[in-house]
């Protein structure tokens, strides 16, 4: 399913500003994402990609712009409640429980979609209406065997697939994926394309890599973010292909 | 295997509870008892901080102050109903512990919810610290409550004896000891009971995420501020009912109750007896008070000891008394 | 309120103020530094009140006591620092509570045994006993102006140090980002212990020159403790400029707080709970203190 062009965007960023004293972390950023595309954030150190992940989510508030989510305005909304609202984002460095088993991470991040009240006398751990979903979920990523391990033990790679998984529990309407590659070695990024290659098509995705091999391989749209600004937005052969683009970035890494 | 040894170790605590005085009656040392029953109303509240502190991890050294409230409203309550004076020139006292109790309960709630309100809008040191400055307050105001300038209210920092015989739930006389004991060593089972479902349920988890990684709470939808506010009104209002219990049991209250030390006095017994475990301050409030009450004995400067004891506990031996009895490093066994 | 009144209760507040200041220091620094919250801080207060009255009457020089009350609580810093502190710097702030809360009870005794369970009272220093008139009519009492001027003295070389010198450089980027300063090649564990120890004689000082003004007893770090704390919220943790503002409020409003409530019609409580809630009102809208070093 190729993201269908004329339809409303899922996301949509109007004029975006944020400032770090006197830094401009983003500048004028306007990005908008359809539902079911996968859209690359790329661009050199510093240009403002993780910033950007923590305005969408609400971690930081940026200081002008708006956001628009699914056509709500969610630009002052706390995190969880944009959570709440669909989005689920998984960090570059890893954001996991790690006093907990693997299956009880995704189980939380199951619990969360779920009606939260304190009433419930049901042993949580063993409540199938959490484990169910999240052995489906460790399955699909490829952490099954894991299931009870305590995460804190995980290997990185495994950690990083774990972020996934979490992201994924929550069903969200779209994830943000800051650098999921992370830390990877090769076998490692390779599970990880194809686990997201697998998503692809069903899920809304805004992903900030830098390995390049994936960014081309998965992206139906790069976005080139540079000291805060979009200086080129379009389907990888566009941006390949723009001279621009290859002075400010695509000349560093000659794997494109 | 662990989960065994645990269950255990617990049982066996609760059942030499509830044979003590039994045994103790029948040895003539009925002093004992009310030993015994003074440690179970700390252990409550040590309970109660156990379920912020060691689930939630938040370090609230201000704890003591829901204790105090709680004891302080019983007798309170108590004072106006025997001078036939009017609290606020509105409400009558009562010795009535069907309205006492429930109110130390509601007011330490209330008490929580505000303290709460401010305080978690902090983090990290800032709550520590604030947590801590709010129960100082509240020390001060006993200490310092005056009704017209001049008479010391409700004692000052003499504290406040409060008169005669009272009755719990109407039946229960506090001056018969044995009775008095096993409605407390009811109670405390209530409290555990109550405190193990809540635990085992999903709030319960989701506290415990907080506790390990907040951020990643937020991320994936949970409003961790809710839960944490009503985690602490919870916490303070168990707080309350045991301070409750206390003022019955001494028949005295004083604004040491909240001073921050008492507070720090809990959270030593939460963690020598193993935090995050709900069971294990029950055995850290017995061997705090314990040792507080015999090594005086032995020494007249046990603290000199007793403070180098708490550091090197701290630094060796963190997970308490319950770390003992389970002894477990395995990595793929899961958490109970 | 008569205007002799008020001058009076002004230098009364600046003076409680910078003995506040230099408490609140050393904690606030050793916190924004090392993210280590010493509980048993108010224990070096008291023991450089302790020391000071000792060395006092050992010497017979207030000057010479106050010198040697310094010296040694800053001693008793590294000491501290080197065989507890040191291990406590990566653990969590709980268990930092928890072992300082030990310490206090262990200096707390420490010190009945060395100097008795009574209280101390020490004599302001004949030479500085006197009142003098700032304003005609309004007798201020030496000594405290002594106190307010040593108070100022090391704020402004403490300002000096911060901001003049590589070490206080240090001391800034490390209150900002840790990790940054390790980076840099710096020895952490020297500055580490370098700050610790500049926090204990800060804090030894203040004690020295407090005992002529308050009682000295067993439980005077306990009760400065609260109040320091109360400092180090509303000014932000790791911030010197933030210690300093906040302690001239707390000062301030503890002073005029046991003052004005009664004249106006308050009940007395008020009295002592005026500090606690302008921290209540400060922390609503800044939860982090008016000037935390920290983002």
């Amino acid at each position: 399913m190729r993201p269908v062009a004329g339809t409303e965007p899922l996301l949509e960023i109007r004029g975006l500003v944020k400032r770090f004293g006197g830094l401009v972390a983003t500048d004028h950023l306007d990005l908008s994402i359809q539902p079911g595309e996968i859209h690359a954030v790329i661009g050199p150190n510093g240009a403002g990609k993780t910033t950007l992940i923590a305005q969408l989510m609400g971690e930081i508030l940026p200081d002008a712009g708006t956001i628009l989510f699914d056509g709500a305005d969610v630009t002052r909304m706390p995190t969880s409640a944009r959570a709440q609202a669909g989005l689920a984002r998984s960090f570059q460095i890893t954001q996991i429980f790690p006093r907990f088993t693997t299956l009880e991470n995704v189980m939380l991040a199951v619990q969360a979609r779920e009606a939260h009240g304190i009433g419930c006398w049901v042993d949580a751990r063993r409540d199938a209406t959490l484990i169910e979903p999240a052995r489906e979920i460790l399955a699909e990523v490829g952490l099954a065997s894991r299931a009870d391990r305590i995460s804190g033990a995980l290997a990185h790679g495994e950690q990083r697939q774990l972020e996934i998984a979490m992201a994924l529990a929550t069903r969200p309407r779209m994830l943000l994926l800051d650098e999921p590659m992370a830390g990877m070695g090769k076998d490692e990024a390779e599970r990880m394309t194809s686990l997201l290659g697998a998503l692809k098509g069903r899920e809304t995705m805004l992903l900030v890599e830098h390995d390049m091999d994936v960014v081309f391989a998965l992206a139906d749209t790069i976005t080139v973010l540079v000291y805060g600004r979009a200086i080129a937005t379009g389907t990888p052969d566009a941006i390949r292909a723009n001279p621009d683009v290859r002075a400010a970035y695509l000349g560093e890494d000659a794997t494109a | 295997m662990t989960r065994d040894r645990r269950l255990l170790f617990i049982f066996g605590l609760l059942a030499i509870f509830a044979l003590l005085p039994l045994v103790a009656s029948a040895l003539d040392q009925e002093f004992y008892i009310g030993q015994v029953r003074r440690v179970l109303i700390f252990a409550i509240a040590a309970v109660s901080l156990d379920l912020i502190l060691g689930y939630a991890g938040m370090v609230s050294l201000g704890h003591a102050a829901f204790f105090g409230i709680g004891a302080y409203v019983v007798a309170i309550l108590h004072w106006h109903a025997d001078r036939e004076v009017l609290l606020f020139g509105l409400v009558p006292g009562t010795t009535s512990s069907f309205v006492t109790i429930p109110l130390a309960i509601l007011v330490a709630a209330a008490l929580a919810a505000v303290i709460g309100a401010i305080c978690l809008r902090t983090a990290g040191i800032y709550f520590i610290m604030s947590t801590l400055a709010f129960a100082q307050m509240l020390y001060f105001l006993f200490v310092s409550l005056r009704f017209n300038d001049n008479d010391r209210a409700y004692g000052g920092d003499d504290g406040l004896r409060f008169p005669g015989q009272t009755h719990v739930l109407g039946v229960i006389d506090t001056d018969n000891t044995l009775a008095f004991y096993y409605l407390v060593l009811a109670v405390l089972m209530l409290v555990l009971f109550f405190g193990h479902r809540l635990t085992r349920a999903r709030f319960g988890l989701a506290l415990e995420g907080i506790r390990d990684n907040e951020r990643r709470m937020r991320a994936i939808g949970f409003s961790t501020p809710r839960y944490k506010l009503v985690a602490f009104v919870l916490s303070g209002a168990i707080a309350g009912l045991a301070g409750a219990l206390l003022a019955f049991h001494e028949g005295y209250v004083s604004p040491s109750l909240m001073h921050w030390t008492r507070s720090g006095d809990l959270i030593v017994m939460v963690v020598l007896g193993g935090m995050g475990s709900l069971f294990g301050p029950v055995a850290g409030a017995a061997m705090f008070l314990l040792l507080e009450k015999f090594l005086p004995d032995y020494t007249e400067h046990w603290m000199l000891v007793f403070g180098p004891i708490l550091v090197l506990v701290v630094l060796f031996a963190k997970r308490g008394l319950i770390g003992l009895v389970d002894r477990r490093t395995d990595e793929t066994r899961g958490r109970h | 309120m008569s205007v002799l009144l008020l001058l009076e209760q002004t230098l009364n507040g600046l003076q409680l103020g910078v003995t506040l200041f230099l408490i609140a220091a050393g904690m606030t620094l050793v916190l924004g530094i090392m993210n280590l919250v010493n509980l048993a801080h108010g224990s070096l207060y008291m023991l450089g009140a302790f020391f000071a009255a000792s060395f006092t009457q050992w010497t017979g020089s207030f000057a010479l006591g106050v010198v040697f009350a310094l010296a040694a609580t800053a001693l008793v810093g590294l000491v501290v620092e080197q065989v507890v502190m040191r291990r406590l710097y990566a653990r969590d702030h709980l268990d930092q509570v928890l072992a300082t809360f030990g310490l206090i009870l262990f200096f707390n005794e420490l010190t009945k045994i060395v100097w008795g369970p009574i209280a101390l009272f020490v004599d302001v220093p004949a030479v500085l006993s006197g009142r003098v008139e700032l304003v005609p009519g309004a007798p201020y009492p030496v000594y405290r102006l002594v106190v307010l001027a040593a108070g100022l003295c090391v704020a402004i070389s403490l300002w000096w140090l911060i901001t003049r010198t590589r070490l206080g450089m240090l001391i800034r980027a490390g209150a900002s980002n840790r990790e940054m300063v390790g980076a840099l090649g710096v020895d952490i564990d020297r500055l580490y212990m370098l700050v610790f120890a500049l926090g204990a004689a800060l804090a030894g000082f203040a004690g020295a020159l407090a005992g002529p003004l308050y009682v000295v007893e067993i439980g005077m770090g306990d009760a400065i403790l609260i109040k320091t704390f109360v400092v180090i919220v509303i000014g932000g943790i790791g911030s010197i400029r933030g210690a300093f503002v906040a302690a001239l409020i707390v000062g301030m409003v503890d002073t005029f707080g046991r003052v004005v409530p009664q004249a106006i019609g308050l009940p007395a409580a008020v009295a002592e709970m005026a500090i606690y809630i302008v921290m209540a009102g400060v922390l609503f809208f800044r939860p982090t203190g008016l000037f935390a070093a920290r983002g």
